[in-house]
């Protein structure tokens, strides 16, 4: 808005002028000389007044001066007045009502009076309007500086009642006199008299209001118009009578500017032109047209309107007036290489900012916006159609300009809604076009857009203006006439300079300097938007204000501006990478330029990176950067993680997600080159892996080796053995930015470290571990050294799981699957002694002592002091002895029920691979169960003695029942004669050992023979060897019994016999029992036990027998009911010498009938003749049985072995055959057959009865 | 003066992480040559959609503080000059959607400057826009980003990493494709591509 003529563009506030006090700043009206010397003085006679008072209040009054304030409707209710405030001290000077004649003008007639006119107006020809101008700035200046509406004198009331007279009659004609100055200068200047009383006593004020009254009259002031300051008043009573004053005064004032405006109507209103005070002859002698006045007097009405504050009216005005100005008839008709055509667009765009006024003051910020875009495109067409046309320099300025105008007018609006504060980039619509079609930018868009805008339009302008032809670029005085006179009508040089001055040949001679305006607009721009927090399109602008720096080469200050953004700008972290590319480059010349070494190292490292785009012709290498460079210091650049877009990239892979302290973890680190193809190698001097946790930092240094690695394609594959060193011994710690110096070892290894472009460097490495923990690979930094600088990038490892890939070799990956791969957990040390069993067997048997044997031995590189811990875990254990080397023996305690533990056992220091046995024995355990042993070694290394390490083994004791049986007990008739009892000598003593422990009773009772079969089974997993089979026969009172063995396949000599798992052997016992006495009837239980006596097989050691012992279920004997046993015999008839061969056998078959009862019982026993045989014997007889007593019937039997050879012609001839008596015995008096039990061999129960073996014949 | 409506001149994704997913850029009609082309260059659009980022961050406080904005629609985010304006949408997730509308993109001829010149008549500019004019675009948008996100093998977290920066652009042709059928088939008054 400064282009534009100063005051043009003034908010139009009421003016008000001072007289009669003394001021800092007196007032000056500036006037041009020719209008100075008619101008009008006026002049008060009074000294002007000096007082505090006086000044207290000028000092009031200028400061709410409201020429400055904001153009808003916003404190309007609140504020009672708008002044524009000067102060004059003694006179001022008023320009004249009229112009006069010119010089040497002759009256045409001297009949019609020339009428004299404004100088201001185009009717006077002092008046640069003159004869066909619209309207011009010094109009607008004369009603806001130069003419006051109010006029307000400062007088003394003199207290002193001696002077008071005098002085009171000073002022009125003092008054007087200016009012007649006034009245004949023809202005309607209100005036107004402000008496301060220089009383000091409030009391001295009587008949002030006399006086007062009497001054009013003498001056003919209306009450309005006068005021009066008391004495000694407070600084607020001042104020007060202050604010009253310049209220009233205001009212006052918007009365004087309605009759202006009402006079402007008026004029308007008489729809004729006004004739000139001379006719024009000069020019095109045309005149003003009536639209042209019409123009002229729409704008003073609004500009009237606009002092009054009635922006509305104002508007509505100031639009009559545009319209007039830009139709046909104003114009339109101007010819376009007239200067009226540039005074009309200055007016037109005078008034269109205006009304773009009006309308922020009314708040109707899209029909401001709307209205600034209208006039743009009306006075763009209007160019276009009349004018020079919008393609050349000259518009482009003036589109700048009017963006610039927008900006300037909505700071001086200051709109609260579009304050930095309020968060808002631009208003929303106001209610009138909300729910219409609207261009976005309608919405008023704050200042930083505006400017931004203005700066972008001059950017056209310089463009065009360097498009500017040579010729016409000379200046005028050095180019033909012809030329200047083509330039004249090809450039548009409204408020612009002409071509020549725009762009000037020879380049020296100044010219515009579009860049310093652009740069101008810019950093405004800038600034409004970072006000609002709009960081990113603030960058932006920073970006192009630099480049405008960069083509004016002033790089420091693109350094200056371009590089605290270029560090911390957010686009390098969101991957805006054509904005980064361009900042590098623009950046980079000007380090270049700028000899900034580090800055531009670190731009080419940057752009190094293949996400840039590669710029053609460009040599990459970095080596070269600083060829042309001055330093006076070799650079030394640390870049962090993510400061840069690193052409280094880097991964780094644990391959086992556990590892032990002492061992060593493998893993591999990954350095790929993401360099442009075709730049030069990076040599990297050395890359350090940094690790958290209890890995130290892993160094790799470059050396040219012979190329022994592993390629396929553009991976490389190394394996490098690392070696110990303790930090502080080399250079390592200068490297080491990234590490704390806690670190104590370092781990350093040598590869070949040159990094050609898209090459991926694979090195496998082998970290050894120390400390248990969690450890993490943080980071690595890569390090390029050379005599001209020296660069570190730090590169954070990125976790990413699902791409962790192991190169095996070059050619070959392998997918490993970690949760986090940078992480490794490692575990404490791993104890290295060795619990080892010696002859452990899957098997162990009951009754059975068990001795087992362990070794343990020491896999520790130095000797360990051991314990030993040894807990049996099971049913019932039993304690157990454990044999250590010293020769003791330590017993285990039971702690549990189900545990037996022994703790603490001091086996003593075992040396580095030795070892030592302990034997452990348990005692023989009667039932099958399963044990836990537990055996745990605790020991402590000399040089780690506080902390324990345990190795534990455990082992699984399975205990199982070698054997099982199962037994038959079958009745056997006793070759003894039952003890009669009349014959008490027959009782005798059973023969058979008497062991202590048989009650000492001599049995008289009865005896019964059994015998025992038994059946027993291995169920070991193993061989048996068995030596011995026997029954045990618990003792009872009732009765006394013994065994004796009678068949067992066992060798007599004791040496047993080895079992096979899984087979069934027999062995028989006969048993004989005797009752203790006859009186005994009733049955009697017989427990037994199977006892087997065994060896392992294949210890052959007969000295360690066990004894397993299997319970034989109880059997009753002695009933009381009466049984019948047959037992057999066989004969050969005729021969009997030799039994074996011929002859007939003969089978006795001998039927036994005990009757155990006291009961006489009497049995039927016959027999049935058969095919089978022939008998002897009774066919059917009666037998008596006494009480306790036997009988016996015998029966011989003759078997017809013919017959049988053909039914068992299998078994007959060889080994004989069964035949089936029809024998039955039965109790007569019960009527109850009894069974005939077989009584020994030879005799069995078949499925019908008793069966009887027929031996054959060769048997 | 050719009558052009608007039209878009570049649609662009913006990930969680501020970083640029991807970009289309429509050519716009030039009225000195007569011909169309993008009207800025691509470097200039980056820089375009990046700002919108900055009014992303200042609605976002905003809405925080008010409590509103919950469709995501946040209409007109500035516009950069009198001439391109941009308009963005906010997934839940974070993802932006922007479209960078070209006032006068596009020249209208034949009949569809008679129905303009119609609409005209009737009161109303055709080169205006109303607001909410743009929904359909981010409606398409945002269907034509879940169509891709269901693909099986579109890795989100490498297009936006959880917690960190950057991110790799979509490379999915068919979304390009559909971006670049959604730009050029929207104009004022469709309501639905």
């Amino acid at each position: 808005m400064d282009d534009y003529p100063p005051g043009c563009l003034d908010h139009s506030v009421p003016f008000l002028l001072t007289l009669g006090t003394c001021t800092d700043t007196p007032y000056d009206a500036k006037l041009s000389h020719a209008l100075k010397e008619q101008a009008i003085l006026i002049r008060s006679e009074l000294p002007a007044l000096d007082s505090d008072q006086a000044r207290a209040l000028m000092r009031y009054m200028q400061d709410r001066d409201a020429s400055n304030s904001p153009c808003n409707a916003r404190n309007e209710t609140t504020r009672k007045y708008r002044f524009h405030i000067k102060s004059a001290e003694r006179s001022l000077l008023l320009p004249p009502r009229r112009a006069r004649l010119p010089d040497g003008f002759e009256p045409p007639s001297p009949t019609s009076a020339t009428v004299l006119h404004s100088p201001y107006s185009p009717l006077s020809p002092v008046s640069p309007l003159y004869p066909d101008g619209l309207i011009n700035t010094d109009w607008i200046r004369k009603h806001q500086d130069l003419i006051p509406s109010i006029l307000l004198c400062f007088y003394t009331l003199v207290s002193d009642p001696t002077l008071s007279t005098l002085c009171d009659n000073q002022i009125k004609t003092d008054v007087n006199n200016i009012r007649a100055l006034l009245s004949q200068s023809g202005y309607k200047t209100k005036l107004a008299v402000v008496l301060l009383s220089d009383g000091t006593n409030p009391a001295s004020m009587e008949g002030v209001q006399e006086r007062l009254d009497v001054i009013r009259r003498g001056c003919n002031l209306d009450a309005k118009a006068l005021f009066l300051v008391p004495p000694n008043e407070s600084q607020e009573e001042l104020e007060r009578v202050a604010e009253n004053m310049l209220t009233t005064l205001y009212a006052v004032s918007l009365e004087y500017y309605r009759d202006l405006g009402r006079h402007a109507r008026k004029k308007r209103s008489r729809g004729i032109a006004p004739q000139p005070t001379v006719p024009p002859t000069s020019g095109t002698s045309q005149t003003l047209s009536l639209a042209g006045w019409n123009v002229r007097y729409d704008f003073k009405t609004a500009t009237f309107a606009e002092y009054r504050l009635e922006m509305d009216v104002a508007l509505r005005s100031y639009e009559l007036a545009y319209e007039a100005l830009l139709s046909t008839e104003v114009m339109e008709l101007i010819p376009s290489w007239s200067p009226r055509w540039n005074e009309a667009r200055l007016l037109a765009d005078i008034i269109a900012i205006r009304c773009i006024r009006c309308l922020l003051w009314n708040g109707q910020h899209s029909a401001a916006s709307r209205r600034w875009q209208f006039h743009r495109e009306r006075i763009a067409d209007f160019v276009d159609r009349r004018g020079r046309g919008t393609n050349n320099y000259g518009w482009a300025a003036w589109e700048a300009r009017w963006a610039a105008v927008m900006a300037d007018l909505i700071d001086k609006a200051d709109i609260p809604e579009l304050a930095p504060s309020s968060g808002r980039l631009y208003l929303p619509p106001e209610k009138s076009v909300m729910g219409e079609r609207l261009q976005p930018w309608e919405l008023l868009h704050h200042q930083g857009y505006w400017h931004r805008m203005a700066a972008r339009h001059t950017q056209t302008r310089r463009a065009l203006a360097r498009t500017i032809p040579e010729s016409d670029r000379q200046p005028p005085s050095a180019s033909p006439a012809s030329l200047v006179a083509k330039s004249a009508f090809t450039y548009d040089t409204y408020m612009c300079p002409d071509p020549y001055e725009e762009y000037p040949i020879d380049g020296i001679g100044g010219g515009v300097e579009h860049g310093k305006l652009i740069v101008d607009r810019l950093i405004r721009a800038r600034s409004e938007f970072l006000k609002r927090g709009q960081k990113r399109l603030a960058a932006e602008v920073s970006l192009e204000c630099a480049r405008e720096l960069g083509m004016a080469e002033r790089w420091e200050d693109v350094i200056k501006l371009l590089r605290p953004l270029w560090q911390d700008m957010p686009f390098r972290t969101e991957g805006w990478i054509p904005i980064i590319e361009e900042m590098d480059w623009l950046l980079r010349r000007a380090a270049y330029e700028e000899d900034e070494a580090e800055l531009l190292l670190m731009i080419d490292w940057e752009l190094h990176s293949q996400s840039f785009s590669k710029r053609p012709n460009w040599e990459y290498n970095l080596a070269k950067s600083l060829e042309d460079i001055e330093t006076a210091e070799k650079p030394d650049i640390y870049i962090r993680h993510g400061q840069l877009i690193s052409p280094v990239a880097a991964s780094f892979l644990f391959r086992d997600e556990e590892g032990k302290a002492g061992q060593s973890v493998h893993c591999q680190l990954t350095i790929r080159s993401n360099a442009h193809q075709g730049s030069a190698l990076l040599q990297l001097s050395s890359v350090q892996v940094n690790f958290s946790g209890g890995i130290g930092t892993v160094v790799l240094q470059h050396e040219d080796v012979d190329d022994t690695r592993q390629k396929h394609g553009n991976i490389v594959l190394s394996s490098l053995t690392l070696t110990t060193r303790e930090s502080g011994e080399d250079d390592v710690k200068s490297t080491s930015a990234g590490s704390d110096g806690e670190k104590s070892a370092v781990l350093k290894g040598t590869a070949d470290l040159r990094l050609p472009p898209g090459q991926v460097l694979v090195f496998n490495l082998e970290i050894p571990l120390r400390e248990p923990g969690d450890a993490h690979a943080e980071s690595v930094v890569v390090t390029i050294d050379n005599d001209e600088f020296k660069l570190n990038q730090s590169i954070s490892f990125a976790e990413n799981s699902s791409r962790n890939l192991w190169y095996i070799s070059a050619s070959a990956v392998k997918h490993i699957a970690h949760q986090r791969p940078l992480s490794l957990h490692v575990l404490p040390r791993p104890p290295k002694m060795e619990v080892r069993s010696l002859g452990w067997k899957e098997q162990y048997y009951t009754d059975e002592p068990i001795s087992l044997e362990f070794e343990i031995e020491n896999g520790e590189d130095v000797e360990a002091l051991s314990k030993l811990d040894v807990t049996l875990f099971g049913e019932k254990p039993s304690s157990f002895t454990v044999d250590l080397p010293s020769g003791e023996s330590q017993t285990s305690s039971s702690i549990r029920s189900e545990e037996s533990r022994l703790s603490g056992a001091q086996l003593g220091a075992i040396a580095s691979a030795k070892s030592l046995t302990i034997r452990l024995h348990l005692p023989p355990i009667e039932s099958s169960s399963r044990h836990d042993l537990t055996l745990k070694v605790t020991y402590f290394l000399p040089t780690n003695p506080g902390t324990p390490i345990s190795q534990t083994a455990v082992f699984q004791l399975n205990i199982v029942n070698p054997f099982e049986a199962s037994y038959d007990l079958l009745p056997r008739v006793h070759p003894d004669p039952w003890p009669s009892v009349f014959d008490p000598d027959t009782v005798a003593p059973l023969p058979g050992p008497n062991s202590p422990d048989t009650p000492s009773f001599i049995p008289k009772g009865l005896s019964q023979a059994w015998c025992l079969v038994t059946r027993y089974a291995s169920f070991a997993s193993e061989p048996l060897r068995v030596t011995e089979v026997s029954v045990q026969i618990s003792p009872s009172p009732l009765f006394r019994c013994t065994a004796v063995a009678t068949k067992h396949s066992l060798p007599e000599d004791g040496s047993g016999r080895l079992i096979q798992p899984k087979t069934i052997e027999q062995a028989a016992f006969e048993l004989t029992a005797q009752r203790a006495t006859l009186d005994e009837r009733g049955p009697a239980p017989l427990d037994m036990a199977l006892t087997i006596r065994w060896t392992r097989a294949e210890g052959g050691n007969l000295e360690k027998v066990n004894t397993t012992t299997l319970p034989i279920p109880r059997f009753n004997i002695f009933g009381t009911e009466p049984r019948v046993l047959a037992t057999v015999s066989y004969r050969r008839r005729g021969n009997t010498k030799d039994e074996g061969s011929g002859g007939h056998l003969v089978i006795v078959l001998t039927v036994t009938i005990e009757n155990a009862s006291s009961h006489f019982l009497t049995f039927g026993v016959s027999m049935e003749p058969s095919d089978e045989f022939a008998f002897s014997g009774p066919k059917m007889t009666t037998v008596n049985v006494l009480p306790v007593q036997r009988r016996s019937v015998e029966y011989r039997l003759l078997p017809l072995d013919q017959k049988d050879e053909d039914d068992n012609g299998e078994k007959g001839e060889h080994q004989g055959w069964w035949i089936r008596p029809g024998l039955m015995v039965r109790d007569k008096y019960f009527q109850k057959v009894l069974r005939v039990l077989p009584g020994g061999e030879g005799l069995r129960r078949g499925e019908e009865g008793l069966e009887v073996w027929v031996p054959g014949a060769r048997v | 003066m050719a009558t052009t409506v608007p039209s878009i001149a570049c649609l662009g994704v913006i990930g969680r992480n501020n970083n640029p997913l991807h970009t289309t850029i429509f050519p716009s009609y030039d009225p000195a040559t007569n011909t169309y082309r993008p009207v800025r260059t691509p470097l200039q659009f980056s820089l375009i959609l990046s700002s919108t980022l900055d009014v992303f961050e200042l609605r976002a406080r905003q809405n925080a503080a008010a409590g509103t904005g919950l469709t995501g629609d946040l209409g007109l985010l500035h516009a950069v000059d009198d001439r391109l304006a941009a308009y963005g949408f906010e997934t839940n997730t974070g993802t932006r959607f922007v479209v960078v509308v070209d006032m006068r993109g596009r020249r209208l001829d034949g009949s569809a400057a008679v129905a303009a010149a119609a609409e005209k008549r009737s009161g109303t500019a055709a080169t205006g826009l109303r607001e909410g004019e743009m929904r359909p675009v981010f409606k398409a948008m945002q269907a034509a980003y879940i169509k891709l996100m269901q693909n099986p093998f579109f890795e989100i977290d490498e297009h936006s990493v959880p917690g960190g920066m950057g991110g790799k652009r979509i490379t999915s042709k068919r979304f390009a494709e559909e971006m670049r059928r959604i730009g050029e088939r929207w104009g004022p008054g469709v309501t639905s591509l």
